[in-house]
């Protein structure tokens, strides 16, 4: 791949394929593979012999840093944040650190202070609220 | 980062699972051969969770054997350089520590550790301040932010650091 060398999830730059491509939070992640995981449990006795070290990993991961966990929040989240122009990526790393100040959310995505999308301390101070009411009414 | 992301692979399957249930069993093939492998380029593949399109078969000269070009979506892992994450202690050591997220390893090396943080043998070894307000050990959750990859033909490795605005052992609110 061209331009590895620049690798930068800070200023974006995580290569043309995976800009383009749907993240996942944790907890969307979460989602599908327990689903998948209810299907092999219905087609095998031992499901766990069935999966891959990295699936099982995995699933214990998003379990356990999953933030929202029922699938309507999980949905809102993801309807809230996309309101603010912010890269798939950007809205991914927002949803799985759940940043509580304004500073630390541009700690955690310096890129939405970067890139000139007019994203003010303002509009992500809000951002962040509406995020914590989820939390708060899931 | 997890990703959802479509790729290609070219299947070959033997004669003898041709039949109705061809498709069946190219798709479990895929699923066996394909879940669990990690690439430098796509990062470790978590899960298949579904076909896109499964393209012409052809017969490969002397063997019998049919090559399908599969397209499938799937869950990806892939850790990026600059990308901060959560994770948890694994090992504890002199040099630092590592951490796991999800399939990927990390390693703190305690030059990445704040300095105020002093490493404690035993028989749980850890890292803490010197107040003892804040410790790093065996599985503590840890925000850290990745600072190199390295990328072998079946693993992913990664070097991270704690040593950084709002990085370091998590707040739980639930044991706090």
């Amino acid at each position: 791949m061209s331009g590895e060398e620049e690798e930068n999830a800070a200023e974006l730059k995580i290569g043309e394929e995976f800009l383009k491509a749907k993240c996942l939070m944790n907890c969307e992640v979460s989602l599908i593979l327990e689903h998948k995981y209810e299907q092999l449990q219905q087609t095998s006795d031992d499901p766990m012999n069935q999966v891959s070290q990295v699936f099982e990993k995995s699933l214990q991961y998003v379990k356990r840093f999953s933030r929202y966990k029922n699938p309507d929040a999980v949905r809102q989240v993801r309807e809230i944040l996309a309101r603010y122009q912010l890269a798939e990526f950007e809205l991914c790393v927002l949803g799985n650190l759940c940043p509580e100040t304004v500073e630390e959310a541009i700690a955690m995505v310096p890129s939405i202070k970067t890139r000139g999308r007019a994203q003010d301390d303002e509009a992500i101070e809000k951002m962040l609220n509406d995020l914590s009411l989820i939390k708060k009414f899931e | 980062m997890f990703f959802h992301i479509v790729l290609e692979r070219n299947m070959q399957l033997h004669p003898r699972y041709f039949g109705r249930n061809l498709r069946d069993n190219l798709v479990s093939k895929l699923m066996k051969d394909v879940e669990g492998t990690c690439s430098g380029r796509h990062g470790f593949v978590v899960a298949v969770t579904g076909i896109e399109n499964i393209g012409k078969g052809l017969i490969r000269d002397g063997t019998g054997f049919v090559t399908f070009p599969v397209k499938y979506q799937c869950v990806v892992f892939r850790p990026f350089k600059g990308e901060i994450l959560e994770a948890v202690v694994t090992m504890v050591n002199k040099m630092g520590f590592f951490a796991e997220a999800g399939p990927v390893q990390i390693f703190v090396s305690n030059h990445l550790i704040p300095d105020d943080m002093e490493f404690q043998s035993g028989d749980m070894p850890n890292y803490t301040t010197s107040d003892g307000s804040v410790k790093i050990q065996k599985d503590s959750e840890v925000r850290l932010k990745i600072i190199g990859t390295r990328v072998d033909a079946t693993e992913i490795f990664c070097i991270g650091t704690i040593k950084d605005d709002f990085l370091g052992v998590i707040n739980d609110p639930a044991t706090a």
